[in-house]
Formats: C-alpha cells, sequence, structure tokens
C-alpha cells in the first residue's frame, strides 16, 4: 500500500502546466523532486494534498482515492507560517484545532515530541522568539501532529543558511526514521535532494513532466563526509547532466 | 535575576517619568506666559485660575462628565461593533465589499458637522443624534483598518490550513480572526480620542441635557474663559483615560506582540507532565548546536 498517483495532469486555461505523471510512492520512503522553476512541482503537491483537483487522472493513498480531498496528508511550506498569536505548542496543535479542539491528550502528545525534538522549554514562546531553525522545526512538528503517513515538505529549509540547513536535514532524516513517515519533498539544492532521498524525481518544465527518477542506494543512516565521496559524486554529476544538460 | 527586575522597573520608571516631565513643561510654559506677557484673565486664564474654576464649578463639571462619558462611549462601542461586522461581512463576499465600500468612501467625504443638523431632525434632541455622531466617527477607521488586516492575512497561511482539513469557518476562528486584533487596536486607539470630540459635537448640534460641550457653550456665553478651560482640561483626561483603556486592553489581548513567553494565564499547558526526556541524543545534540549558532 502505498502513494499513488495515475495519469495526474494539470492545466490551466489552454496552458498545460502538468502533462499527466505516474508515480508510486512507497510506505515509508523518502523522494524528493528537482527540477528548475515551473516544472510542476508545486502543482503536483497541490494536487496531493488536495488543495487543486487535477485536471485528469487520480490520486490514491492506501488504496482510497484522495483526489481533491483536503485533509489526508501533512503538507509544509518554505514559509513556517507559525500563528504569531499562538505559543508553539499551540501552533503544533493547529491541525486538531481546525479539526475541532485539541484534546488534553493531544496537547499533551505536542508537549511531549516537542520535548524529544529538543524544544521542551520553548513550548510557551511565541514564534517570534525563536530562530529561523527553530521555527521550522516547530513547522515540522506541526506537521508530525497532524498523523498522517504521508508528508509534503515544499521546500522547507530553503529560507535558511546553509550551516543550519544541514542540521536541519540531519534532524530531519532522525525524524523521518523514529516516526516512520512516506515524505514527498521538493527542492531547488540538488545535494539536499540527494542526501535525504531514496529516489529523486528530476522534472522538466513547459510542460512540467518527469524526465527521470534516479535511485539513491547509498546505505543508511547517513553521514555529511558521505557527500565528498565516489558514488555520491557520481550521481550528483547525473543530476546536474539532466537538469543542465551534458557538459561540453 | 534581581538585576533584570530592577533594569525592568527603570524602563517602567523612564516611561512614566518623561512624559510626566513633558506635561509639567507645558504647563511651565503656559503659566509663564501669563505671567511674563501679563495677559489679561478674560483672555487666557493661568493654570491656577483653571483648577480654581474646576473646582467652583465641579458640580456641573462631574455632571457633565458623566453625560459625555455615556455619551462617547455608548458611541464609541456602537461604532466599533458596527465598522468590526461590516468589514468582517465585506470580507467574507467580494460583491458585499464591492457593493458596499464605494458608498463608504463616499459617506467618508461628508462633512459629519453638516449632518448633524440633519440627524437631530430625524432623532429629535435625545442620546440618539449623538450616539449617532460618534459611531460614524469611530466606524471609518475601524471598517478600513479591519479591512486591511483581513486582507493581509498570507494566502499560503490559508491554502495550508485548508489542506490540513479546516472547513472555512474553523479557519476563520483560528486563522483570520486572531489576525485583525492588531489592526484593529489602532484604528481604536485612533477613535477613541476621535470620540470625545464627536460626543461635544453632537451636544453642540442637539443639546438638552448638560454634558461637557454644554458646559463650554454656557462658560463661553458668560465670557468665563477660565470655565471654558476647565471644561477644555476635563475633556483632555476623559480623551487621554479612553485612550489609556484601549491601549491597556490591547496590552492585555495581544502580548506577543511584547513578550518572548505567552503570560500564565493565557497558557492552557501547563509543564507539569512531560513523560519523557529526550530518546534520540542524536537529535538533542543537533538541536543543541544549532541553538548556540548565532
Amino acid at each position: 500500500m502505498s502513494l499513488i498517483l495515475s495519469g495526474v495532469s494539470q492545466s490551466f486555461g489552454n496552458v498545460e502546466a502538468l502533462a499527466p505523471v505516474d508515480l508510486e510512492v512507497e510506505p515509508g520512503e523518502f523522494v524528493s523532486i528537482v527540477g528548475p522553476s515551473g516544472c510542476g512541482k508545486s502543482t503536483i503537491f497541490n494536487i496531493v494534498s488536495g488543495l487543486l483537483k487535477p485536471t485528469s487522472g487520480s490520486v490514491t493513498l492506501d488504496g482510497n482515492p484522495i483526489t481533491g480531498q483536503t485533509g489526508h496528508v501533512g503538507y509544509m511550506l518554505q514559509k513556517d507560517l507559525l500563528l504569531p498569536w499562538r505559543t508553539v505548542l499551540d501552533n503544533i496543535v493547529l491541525g486538531a484545532d481546525l479539526r475541532g479542539r485539541a484534546t488534553r491528550q493531544e496537547r499533551q502528545s505536542a508537549a511531549d515530541m516537542a520535548a524529544r525534538y529538543g524544544l521542551g522549554d520553548y513550548l510557551n514562546h511565541y514564534p517570534h522568539a525563536l530562530s529561523g531553525g527553530m521555527r521550522q522545526r516547530v513547522a515540522v512538528m506541526r506537521t508530525l501532529a497532524l498523523d498522517h503517513s504521508v508528508m509534503l515538505l515544499d521546500e522547507p529549509f530553503g529560507a535558511l543558511d546553509s550551516h543550519t540547513r544541514l542540521l536541519m536535514q540531519q534532524w530531519l532524516l532522525d525524524v523521518w526514521r523514529e516516526q516512520r513517515k512516506t515524505i514527498l519533498f521538493v527542492t531547488h539544492d540538488i545535494d539536499e535532494a540527494l542526501f535525504l532521498s531514496d529516489r529523486v524525481i528530476v522534472m522538466s518544465p513547459r510542460p512540467g513532466r518527469v524526465q527521470e527518477v534516479v535511485r539513491v542506494d547509498l546505505g543508511r543512516p547517513r553521514d555529511v563526509h558521505l557527500t565528498a565521496e565516489m558514488p555520491y559524486t557520481s550521481l550528483k554529476g547525473h543530476l546536474l547532466d539532466l537538469i543542465y544538460g551534458r557538459a561540453a | 535575576m534581581s538585576s533584570t527586575k530592577s533594569a525592568k522597573s527603570a524602563r517602567v520608571f523612564t516611561a512614566i517619568a518623561i512624559p510626566l516631565v513633558s506635561l509639567a513643561a507645558v504647563l511651565l510654559v503656559w503659566d509663564l506666559s501669563v505671567r511674563i506677557f501679563d495677559i489679561a484673565p478674560y483672555v487666557l486664564p493661568s493654570p491656577q485660575r483653571t483648577f480654581t474654576a474646576l473646582q467652583d464649578d465641579w458640580d456641573t463639571l462631574s455632571a457633565g462628565v458623566s453625560i459625555t462619558s455615556k455619551e462617547f462611549i455608548t458611541g464609541f462601542l456602537i461604532g466599533a461593533l458596527a465598522g468590526f461586522v461590516f468589514a468582517l461581512a465585506m470580507s467574507w463576499s467580494r460583491l458585499v465589499q464591492r457593493l458596499i465600500y464605494p458608498v463608504l468612501i463616499t459617506s467618508q467625504a461628508v462633512p459629519i458637522i453638516a449632518v448633524a443638523p440633519a440627524l437631530v431632525i430625524w432623532m429629535g434632541f435625545g442620546l440618539a443624534p449623538k450616539l449617532t455622531i460618534v459611531a460614524l466617527i469611530v466606524f471609518f477607521p475601524v471598517v478600513v483598518n479591519v479591512l486591511d488586516g483581513l486582507a493581509a492575512v498570507d494566502k499560503d497561511l490559508v491554502a495550508l490550513a485548508t489542506a490540513m482539513g479546516g472547513t472555512r469557518w474553523r479557519i476563520f476562528r483560528s486563522v483570520t480572526l486572531p489576525a485583525t486584533l492588531t489592526p484593529l487596536f489602532s484604528a481604536l486607539k485612533m477613535s477613541a480620542t476621535f470620540a470625545v470630540t464627536g460626543a461635544v459635537l453632537g451636544e453642540w448640534t442637539a443639546s438638552t441635557s448638560g454634558g461637557l460641550g454644554v458646559a463650554l457653550l454656557e462658560a463661553q456665553s458668560r465670557l468665563d474663559v477660565a470655565s471654558v478651560f476647565a471644561a477644555i482640561v476635563l475633556l483632555v483626561v476623559l480623551g487621554l483615560a479612553a485612550f489609556g483603556v484601549v491601549a491597556l486592553v490591547e496590552v492585555i489581548l495581544t502580548p506577543w506582540r511584547r513578550s518572548p513567553v505567552a503570560p500564565g494565564w493565557r497558557t492552557h499547558f501547563r509543564n507539569r507532565s512531560l513523560s519523557t526526556p529526550s530518546e534520540s541524543a542524536q537529535s538533542r545534540s543537533v538541536a543543541a548546536a544549532e541553538m548556540a549558532t548565532p
């Protein structure tokens, strides 16, 4: 059972934004989508999250059709979009509040999660008092608290400095391993995609379509040093060729 | 700990002391100009004469304070509530917004003081025309500011809340409505002092009961400048008090704008029973490393 996109396409008026895409993501898999602007990455996310109804095709999750339905997958953007008037804890349980009222138990497990991932002392802080990396971690926890098996992360670390971003990537791999989530990850950063993923989907624009799917057999857990070594560097060269054309 | 406490009390002291000094300076300049230029008391009364008049006329003036207060507070609440509801209705439907907005702008171009006589003809000399004038003055800034606040809500935030499975009403309750608090209070702070002016304006056009505006007119007819000034002082005090109360309510309702941590009465969750310390030592060290970086 898994997340399956079959023949999903999207047109806006006469413009074809996304040519039919077939994609199957295994449970617990980490899949990244890379490609230049306008290749339809965000369109795919909007379709999977249910915000956008595709022009054709269908999305199923564990065999159930979820095409055009919201509330089945976790979703996170580059902007942390934390609510300034809510504390860290209240931001984490936002999803529960949007589906009714967060129960005592939901608040307790949110507090436990914050403690486990290093924000236990900041439960009653407002977001403006936190650093960029801490804010993104709260945003990830808000997505985790929804307790969906699939998480869509749209360039979640794009606005962070490179040092914090590296720490956040390692942290995300810890979270992913512990929580056994399926993650679909959009990024512009080839290194980020390779370091994190089991598979990298390379897309190309006009119309957005899948160019190639690259399997990343690098073993786990991964250490930053592997990014300087052989299998990684040749994979990176291959991805660069796909996106920017073969080197002369 | 005690050093931060004393630093805080020093900040509070300067925050109060500096405005007091500037107010005292105004009184001093007033007093000195009367003395140095030897201004006749029927032209400009000294601060002392003004306070004497305040004492002498206290019965009339204190009655005026309570009447004018009743007018401007009630009118303020009506105008603020109506403005807020209008803004919400206009943000709810584009059609409603397109229909109402031009009418609102046009209505704002009509001088309120010119409408006042018509209001008296329609509503008589009771409380109604005064409340209407005050409410009209408060209404417009509230509508405009709250609409701006609603329009400034991040579209991605609404999309995220939708993707999380929120219904339109719940997104409104948890995401949109709290975002209007800050612009609402900037409008209310402006309107608080305007409301006092509105009440005086209302009393001048539709005066039967003795508010401070009426006391002003009576003192004027007696050429009693000291009493005029006494009434002005009370109007200033009312305006300041109104502003202060609104600012205080704002501080209480929007603590995130001043404090890094939620005040105790706003946290629904006490950090009482955290069940586990970190199970993942690596996560914790990453967190610590990231927090250590500037």
